[in-house]
């Protein structure tokens, strides 16, 4: 099947200043992307290009084999966006709210959309204006999977959520990627959710793609080593991040960890190693220290 | 069933591999018994399905699991054994690595650990036979 997202050499610029530059990813077909970053490091602006929401200003994206700037209404019908500032209509009841987005799409799933309501505790009858921020998340949320997208997108969709709400969320996006043919690309700052969701994981650091691949790929590959008396003179084999040394004990970060480099280290230092996973959110910490 | 920790260092896919070598070994999962299914397993805790196909699928490569057309997958009714006691020892390292540690940290001999370890051995095969009514 063809790729749902394909960006070559994509980048963006305001301005002189370049927000995003170099980005080369794809999106498959049942993927589920979690894109993590710093605030400001380009997630939103990212997604919005990807999308079509801006042009370019380098390279090229497409979606569904169409530029995404140029999308025909036949692919942004396949599509459900979830962006990070809601744009709901404030004096509109939900129940209407949901009507007016439903009457876009001829293929509106509102059973899916009445359990899901039920179940997020959501009160179709209640003014957006009167709503909770978290509230309006959730309605957000939902008015972006009524016609079921191959492509779904969500900028920080769980900010504002509750742990309840939050782990409601993450059962429905379960669901939808059961559909083998559906996509999800969402980032979040809450580590823990992606590691759960995501199948693949985009690191995007100062407008670049610091690390993407399989989130098993990244937790197999970036690990912490420790070497237990290291004389002060010894050095590690190869290049390591983080390297710090405290009472003849040596501990560093490898992010491109392998079979042959503790091999290396085996031969070198015998058995006084250890090799400690490092779950997602410490990775993170250490690509940015 | 699982205890799947999504905050480890330790892929998921691999805790799940792990825990259902171990049940199988320790016959909690007899030849036969069916495993959840992908989806149901997926939403208990909240994971990607991939996650947990790609676990089941290396057991099935390992000869461990089968799978069947439209019925959740089931324990093989014998079990390929997949290798000899030294490299099934192998596989202890990393926690024997970890309890020698723990226990020289406490200033423990090896006589006293072993001695723990034999009966928190003989308590499990007790609870085995109770669970399996087998001898």
């Amino acid at each position: 099947m063809q790729a749902y997202v394909v960006a070559r050499d994509l980048g963006k610029s305001f301005g002189p200043k370049c927000v995003l530059r170099d980005l080369d990813f794809t999106v498959e077909p049942g993927d589920v992307v979690g894109v993590l970053g710093k605030n400001g490091a380009g997630k939103t602006t990212l997604l919005e290009i990807m999308l079509g929401f801006s042009p370019a200003s380098h390279g090229r994206v497409s979606v569904f084999g169409q530029e995404s700037f140029a999308l025909s209404a036949a692919s942004k019908v396949r599509i459900g966006f979830v962006p990070q500032q809601d744009e709901l209509l404030a004096p509109l009841t939900a129940r209407d709210q949901v009507a007016t987005v439903a009457a876009f799409y001829p293929n509106w799933d509102a059973p899916l959309i009445e359990r899901l309501c039920n179940a997020w505790e959501l009160d179709l009858d209640e003014r957006i204006q009167s709503m909770s921020v978290g509230q309006r998340q959730k309605l957000s949320i939902l008015l972006a999977m009524g016609h079921r997208p191959d492509l779904l997108v969500l900028d920080e969709p769980v900010a504002s959520l509750d742990p309840i709400a939050r782990r409601r969320f993450l059962e429905q996006i379960v669901e939808v990627t059961a559909e083998a043919d559906r996509a999800v690309v969402f980032s979040s700052h809450i580590v823990s959710d992606v590691e759960r969701l995501a199948s693949r994981i985009w690191i995007v650091q100062d407008g670049a793609l610091r690390w993407q691949g399989g989130l098993d790929a990244l937790k197999e590959s970036v690990v912490r080593i420790r070497i237990r008396n290291a004389g002060a003179a010894e050095a590690l084999p190869f290049r390591a991040l983080h390297v710090t040394r405290s009472a003849g004990h040596l501990s560093a970060v490898v992010d491109d960890w392998s079979e042959a480099r503790h091999a290396a280290l085996c031969s070198q230092f015998g058995e006084a190693i250890e090799v400690e996973p490092l779950s997602l959110e410490d990775i993170f910490l250490a690509l940015h220290r | 069933m699982f205890q799947l920790n999504p905050h480890s260092g330790v892929p998921i896919y691999r805790q799940l591999c792990e825990q259902v070598r171990r049940m199988i070994a320790g016959g909690q999962l007899p030849a036969g018994a069916a495993l959840p299914s992908v989806r149901d397993l997926a939403i208990e805790h909240a994971v990607n399905p991939m996650t947990i196909s790609k676990a089941y699928s290396l057991l099935e490569a390992e000869g461990l699991l089968e799978r069947h057309r439209g019925r959740p997958m089931t324990v093989a009714s014998r079990p390929r054994l997949q290798a000899g006691p030294s490299q099934r020892l192998n596989a202890l390292n990393s926690e024997l690595d970890r309890l020698v540690l723990a226990a020289r940290q406490l200033d423990l001999t090896p006589t006293e650990v072993i001695k723990a370890l034999r009966e928190k051995w003989e308590a499990a095969d007790a609870g085995i036979r109770r669970r399996t009514g087998s001898r």
